[in-house]
């Protein structure tokens, strides 16, 4: 049996319920967002770290720190759940990859969760018990230990996954099954180091500079929105260049394997050399704020799609595409889901007005437009119960 | 099809088990929590009853670091053990539902950006808007609750999912109306246990914390009796055949009914216990019932997952992850059909044929290097593994006491099945019981996997050797 006879053997028999390129985009979108968050929990907990240990007489420093303790927590809760969009569609249109890949790093793909929630409930123990006076730090300390191993067995589920040739020799080396499913089979730590290390502090001169724009609007102490903003802007003047470097040794080390070292090379070097013109003609941070972050989530966007077109050119060695994937239009879930992306949108959007305009101003006024749309996305959000229903309804009496 | 992950100090499964049960436990917690939160903050705006507040502030943090940070977490937890334990069901999961679970994912995000948001926003904005994230907050968990729910349920009742192949006929199936009102009423009484927890927080003077504490008790009471009429009248009714079937067997096993009738009854003291004394009550009474609770749905969705056994998806797909019907409007044909005739063994991706010059003598085949039993290996993981421990890699031992909770030696041994010869003939008739499939693969591939599964039951109890040696 060939690799590809192999992977197309694999696909689930059902094929997709969409038209599969759609899910492709949708993957990378999403993926967006849960790399931004993900990375933004990663980098505000290192600050915390070291704005508690070393900066420990510094008040802007501390200020700053405890500022991040809070953000941690919550990063981390939308990094989970903005988490799993990316995964229902990885596991739709590149099940064989997916699955293999979480079987043969069975163990560690299991632990992953426990990893996980022990960073994560330290970094609340933390901001909670914590983060006022720097007591408990070492909880902190350990939160970005296991968050930063969470990330690295995701690193390793991917990097086996983009290596079908390399499968079933794993699985058993010398003849023998291996089952337990213990070993790190694939890594590429230039790779892993330009996704979490570096794109963390870069996440975090983004949220820095977009907090001290924030703040400002609520008349916060100025000194300290200009020492954030500024700070910011040198940290990620600091990264940029490093970006570029890692982005290069990563083409280097893993593009010659499926042959795209110029593909992944061009696009991040110029990615991280125009960041880096960026950061060093910025002037005053702090206004430019939601800038900083929409081009950093634009770079983001960017580095998506590159890792994107590495699992495609290695796919296509063997003659899997996404776009050959089997599909049949089911026009029950398409509705649902339709309708409730509209109702879900609407909701989230009332949701996250509330939260910038209550923390915006010191009396945290909502305006009555906001007012106005939190009671037709409530309505809504009632209605889709009432459409639910019907469709059951629909589907148990009536669909032939 | 899959590589197989059998699992490290306990078995696969278990994992999933432990995970799935906490996951319900704090996951049906948030769900009626935040409706029994609106309810008392819906009471503190209407009456202006300043106090409740203090208890409203404590349990959306309490929600927002134990629900959704635990919940969660065990909610990612089951994909996780799942795809390591059985891809493939997952996988048909997935192909049928991705687009509900898409929806699911709308509301679970409301869900955590709605506790963050309420949790955040206590004193900053009006009474009126924050009683309207707590309606949203309700509103959010209970969608994810109804859509979830579709999707478990079609496992056990596919339905006209069979004839139509269309995803509607899966997801609202027989079991979808009467498992989603029962998950309604028996998530008050988690929730009661979980007010209890945050009122016993509360100061003991504190003016409204006893009465917190009784329409915690009566919103459980309720939920309770609500609860066991639907399972009686609803839900036990309307389970098929071979569910009924399977529930008296030995495929669910001691003490799982006990510990979920002793959960039911506990809880049930506890409430009245409660309503009438709610000046007694204390934390660890909470905690208590949280425990007994946890163990009452450790039993019950465990028999719920055992109730369609030997299938992951009944009627579709078994527990070794083949597809056994065919279902001719999804283009769907039998796998079990055409590798029965083709044999296992090079048929699969991750069942390779054994090269016979291998000669190795590994740990793994007990130091046989005997081509024989390193194929009936690859083939006990391939038929039996994902729901029996197949070697010694999932079996810790605490204070001395082997956990093999899972082990096919031992139950080989239990049945005195210790010879390849007498193996063979028991596996040649398992697919008469109720809980068990029929082996799939040749004759010699058969006697292979008797044969591994010998010198395994042999290399596990030494002593049954001999016994062997005296039947032979």
């Amino acid at each position: 049996m060939t690799v590809g006879e192999m992977l197309k053997m694999m696909r689930d028999p059902l094929g997709a319920p969409f038209y599969p390129p759609a899910l492709q985009v949708l993957l990378v979108v999403t993926w967006v967002l849960h790399i931004f968050f993900v990375t933004a929990a990663l980098g505000t907990s290192l600050f915390s770290i070291v704005g508690f240990v070393w900066r420990r007489r510094d008040e802007l420093a501390l200020k700053l720190a405890r500022i991040a303790a809070r953000l941690t927590p919550n990063m981390l809760g939308l990094g989970i759940v903005t988490g799993i969009a990316p995964l229902l569609f990885v596991q739709t249109i590149y099940d064989p990859l997916w699955y293999a890949a979480n079987t043969l790093t069975g163990f560690w793909s299991v632990s992953f969760i426990f990893v996980v929630m022990g960073g994560y409930s330290l970094a609340y123990v933390f901001y909670l018990k914590g983060s006022k006076d720097g007591r408990l730090l070492f909880t902190a300390v350990l939160s970005f230990i296991l968050l930063f191993v969470a990330g690295w067995v995701m690193h390793v589920l991917h990097s086996v996954s983009i290596r079908p040739e390399h499968w079933l020799k794993w699985y058993t080396p010398d003849g023998i099954v291996d089952t337990r499913g213990v070993t790190f089979h694939a890594y590429n730590i230039p790779r892993l180091v330009f996704l979490l290390p570096l794109q963390s502090g870069l996440s975090l001169s983004a949220i820095m500079m977009f907090v001290s724009w924030y703040l400002s609007k609520r008349g916060e102490d100025v000194p300290f929105l200009l020492w954030t903003g500024e700070l910011g802007r040198k940290l990620g003047l600091l990264i940029s260049p490093l970006y570029a470097l890692f982005g290069l040794i990563w083409a280097l080390t893993e593009g010659p394997e499926f042959g795209v070292t110029l593909t992944i090379a061009l696009p991040l070097v110029l990615l991280g050399l125009l960041l880096t013109v960026y950061f060093a003609r910025l002037r005053q941070p702090t206004t430019k704020g939601p800038l900083s972050l929409a081009i950093w989530l634009g770079s983001l966007l960017v580095v998506a799609i590159v890792r994107e077109v590495i699992r495609v050119a290695s796919l296509a060695r063997y003659g899997y595409s996404v776009a050959d994937y089997p599909y049949q239009f089911d026009w029950g879930s398409i509705l649902v889901f339709s309708v409730t992306t509209v109702v879900g949108v609407m909701v989230v959007l009332y949701l996250s007005l509330v939260l910038y305009q209550a923390n915006a101003s010191k009396e945290g006024t909502i305006s009555p437009r906001v007012e106005k749309l939190g009671r037709i996305a409530t309505g809504m959000l009632g209605a889709w119960f009432g459409f639910f229903f019907l469709v059951g309804l629909y589907s148990v009496l009536f669909l032939r | 099809m899959y590589p197989f992950w059998e699992g490290l100090f306990i078995h696969s499964t278990l994992f999933v088990a432990v995970v799935s049960a906490f996951h319900v436990l704090a996951s049906h917690i948030t769900v009626a929590a935040v409706w029994f939160n609106f309810y008392l903050e819906y009471r503190a705006v209407k009456e202006n009853r300043e106090e409740l507040y203090a208890y409203l502030k404590r349990s959306a943090l309490g929600l927002l670091v134990f629900a959704y940070v635990f919940g969660a977490m065990a909610g990612v937890g089951i994909w996780q053990t799942t795809t390591a334990a059985n891809p493939r069901g997952i996988s048909t999961l997935i192909h049928n539902f991705v687009l509900y679970w898409g929806s699911e994912w709308y509301m679970f995000l409301i869900d955590v950006i709605g506790i963050i948001v309420y949790y955040y926003t206590f004193g900053r904005v009006s009474k009126e808007t924050h009683l309207r994230l707590a309606l949203i907050l309700a509103l959010g968990g209970t969608g994810t609750l109804s859509i979830i729910v579709g999707i478990l349920s079609f496992k056990l009742t596919p339905g006209m999912w069979f004839e139509t192949g269309q995803s509607l006929h899966g997801f609202f199936n027989t079991t979808f109306w009467p498992q989603i009102a029962l998950r309604m009423a028996f998530m008050l009484p988690i929730t009661a246990s979980w007010a209890l927890f945050v009122a016993t927080g509360l100061p003991r003077g504190f003016y409204e914390r006893e009465r917190i504490i009784r329409y915690a008790a009566r919103f459980g009471l309720i939920g309770l009796a609500a609860g066991v009429l639907i399972w009686l009248l609803w839900f036990e009714p309307s389970l098929p055949v071979h569910a009924k079937a399977i529930l008296p067997s030995r495929a669910i096993p001691q003490p799982t009914f006990p510990i979920i009738y002793f959960g039911l009854i506990a809880t049930l003291a506890g409430l009245l216990f409660a309503y009438f004394m709610p000046h007694k009550q204390h934390r660890l009474m909470a905690i208590g019932a949280m425990v007994v609770i946890f163990g009452a749905i450790f039993g019950a969705e465990r028999t719920r997952e055992v109730l369609r056994k030997p299938d992951i998806i009944f009627g579709y797909m078994s527990s070794n992850q083949l597809l056994f019907n065919d279902i001719p409007v999804r283009n769907i044909e039998s796998e079990e059909a055409r590798l029965s005739k083709t044999g296992m063994l090079g048929n699969l991706p991750f069942v390779p044929k054994v090269d016979n010059a291998i000669g190795i003598a590994s740990e793994k085949t007990f130091g046989y290097a005997d081509p024989e039993v390193i194929a009936g290996r690859m083939l006990a993981i391939q038929q039996c593994g994902s729901c029996h421990s197949v070697s010694k890699q999932t079996s810790i031992e605490v204070a001395s006491v082997a956990l093999d909770l899972r082990s096919l030696a031992k139950l080989l041994k239990t049945r005195n099945l210790t010879t390849a010869e007498r193996i063979d003939n028991y596996i040649k008739s398992i697919g008469a019981f109720p809980y068990m499939h029929p082996f799939v693969g040749s004759d010699a591939e058969r006697r292979a996997l008797a044969r591994y599964l010998e010198v395994f039951v042999q290399s596990t109890y030494p002593e049954t050797t001999n016994q062997a040696r005296l039947m032979r």
